[in-house]
């Protein structure tokens, strides 16, 4: 009796766990979380739980976000979901110790990152292959 | 009538043990048979009540925190099951703080004005 007691009580820790949660279907989604969503949309239903339900919390915010700020999200999502974990890991720690730099040389680097992709655009659009320009 | 005149001298600070047991037999000697019996028999009630009470006795001499620890099987299975569930609360909470600060972060790098590729090997 007091051996089953135990066995019931672990059985429910086990059944509360988050691992133990089934995935949420495209379909049964709030509008404003498939708007946020949008873009993964096809592949939503396939996605595993762990990865649907760090979506579901990463699209919280998407409310509250300013049109520009929702339109780079949506942008960014797809490319963002097919990274393996390890490259999101790098990502968030790059991502940490970036903001951790002081403001003012943060925008800096911002600039000439900017000015970098200018020139890459500008490449791009002329035929002038990147990695040439790289080696002058 | 005058029971000080028995005594050595008349503060009480000064009386010997001694005597006052002297004084004791004396006065139970000349106690009748009933009276005998009922004061033993209130002596034994007595010492059954404390022989019941013993635990609290032990517990206000200050025996260290005995008391906390579980005293039978049924104790020990409670007790197991509270640190149990402590844990699993603890470690619940912790996921979730994790979880949301990792939200919080994605959200942050989806948002930000710097390209995706920035941060992305």
């Amino acid at each position: 009796m007091r051996n089953s007691t135990i066995t019931a009580f672990l059985l429910l820790c086990l059944i509360g766990t988050p691992a133990g949660a089934a995935t949420t279907p495209w379909r049964s989604l709030p509008p404003v979380q498939q708007e946020a969503l949008a873009p993964l949309s096809q592949q939503w239903d396939s996605l595993p739980e762990q990865q649907q339900h760090r979506l579901l919390k990463t699209a919280k915010r998407y409310p509250n976000l300013s049109p520009e700020q929702k339109k780079r999200f949506r942008d960014r999502l797809e490319a963002w979901s097919k990274l393996t974990p390890e490259q999101r890991n790098a990502a968030r720690e790059k991502y940490r110790a970036f903001s951790k730099v002081p403001a003012e040389k943060r925008e800096q680097v911002k600039q000439m990152i900017r000015q970098d992709q200018e020139v890459k655009t500008l490449q791009f659009a002329s035929g002038v292959p990147a990695a040439a320009s790289g080696r002058d | 009538m005058n029971t000080n005149t028995n005594l050595p001298n008349n503060d009480s600070r000064d009386i010997a043990a001694e005597h006052i047991a002297k004084l004791l037999t004396r006065a139970a000697q000349r106690l009748d048979d009933n009276t005998v019996a009922a004061l033993r028999r209130a002596r034994n009630v007595a010492l059954e009540r404390q022989s019941q009470s013993k635990p609290v006795f032990v517990l206000s001499a200050g025996h260290g925190m005995r008391w906390l620890m579980p005293h039978s099987a049924h104790q020990w299975v409670a007790t197991i099951i509270l640190l149990v569930a402590i844990l699993f609360g603890g470690l619940s909470y912790w996921q979730h703080a994790h979880e949301n600060a990792l939200a919080r972060l994605d959200t942050a790098i989806l948002i930000d004005d710097l390209p995706l590729e920035v941060f992305v090997d």
